[in-house]
């Protein structure tokens, strides 16, 4: 569970933050990326995000749950909720929390308030973890040592000879064009 | 509506006007292909072309939004 946040209410009363928060998330999850200020962008994180995690889930309770969040008033956020329960979760589906981005950008003219663009982050998950889960599952086997030695120096030799091939090609085809 | 039953006096004023300060922004210093420069840390910034006409705001080599 989110940390209850300290402070006064966004927008004044309980009521009106419901329905920011509310709104706001709907709007991240048609658009994928919302401007909105570093405040809102902040409480809205731990809300959107547990959002997505009941769409994780996928069953109809969990849907039920999401739409009298998202949907309880307008009929046309339903849409939304489909959308979030049938392309978003099935995206964030290899994704461990983090599912959503902030990033600054700055102050907003008019009322110098700090700015940010909250985002999903719907890359997948990066290839250098993958990578390192595989590394961690060849090493909790047997003989770890000398197996990626091995691989490291077939793979630099065939990568020279690749390049040697690359450079060869290279210089017929600059005869060519001076020809 | 309350309302002041007395002028504030010139003196008083600049008084109150002298206390207020200009704060220097941290920045972060930075090297790109061999050029120095500034900027505020954790926050999006404008690149900009040859001309120096704003295209789109980029964190972490990541485009973030336009400008």
């Amino acid at each position: 569970m989110p940390t209850p946040t300290k402070g006064p209410r966004l927008g004044g009363s309980p009521a009106h933050q419901r329905l920011m928060l509310a709104n706001l998330s709907a709007q991240l999850f048609e658009h994928k990326r919302i401007t909105t200020t570093e405040t809102k962008a902040k409480r809205l994180r731990p809300f959107a995000e547990r959002l997505i995690t009941f769409a994780k889930r996928g069953d109809l309770a969990s849907r039920r749950r999401v739409q009298s969040v998202i949907a309880s008033r307008s009929r046309t956020n339903k849409g939304i909720v489909h959308e979030l329960f049938e392309n978003i979760a099935p995206a964030m589906a290899e994704r461990d929390g983090g599912y959503t981005r902030i990033t600054k950008i700055g102050n907003r003219k008019g009322d110098n308030a700090p700015m940010a663009v909250i985002e999903l982050v719907l890359e997948p998950v990066s290839p250098k973890q993958a990578v390192v889960k595989e590394a961690e599952q060849a090493a909790s086997k047997a003989a770890p040592a000398e197996e990626p030695a091995v691989e490291e120096t077939e793979a630099t030799e065939t990568a020279e000879v690749e390049a040697t091939e690359v450079e060869a090609a290279e210089a017929e085809t600059e005869k060519k064009d001076q020809a | 509506m309350a309302v002041p039953k007395r002028k504030m006096s010139r003196s008083n004023t600049r008084a109150r006007r002298s206390q207020w300060k200009a704060t220097a922004p941290n920045l972060v210093k930075t090297v790109e292909n061999g050029r120095v420069t500034y900027s505020l840390p954790h926050q999006a910034k404008v690149v900009t072309d040859s001309a120096g006409t704003a295209l789109f705001l980029e964190y972490k080599g990541r485009k973030v939004a336009d400008a």
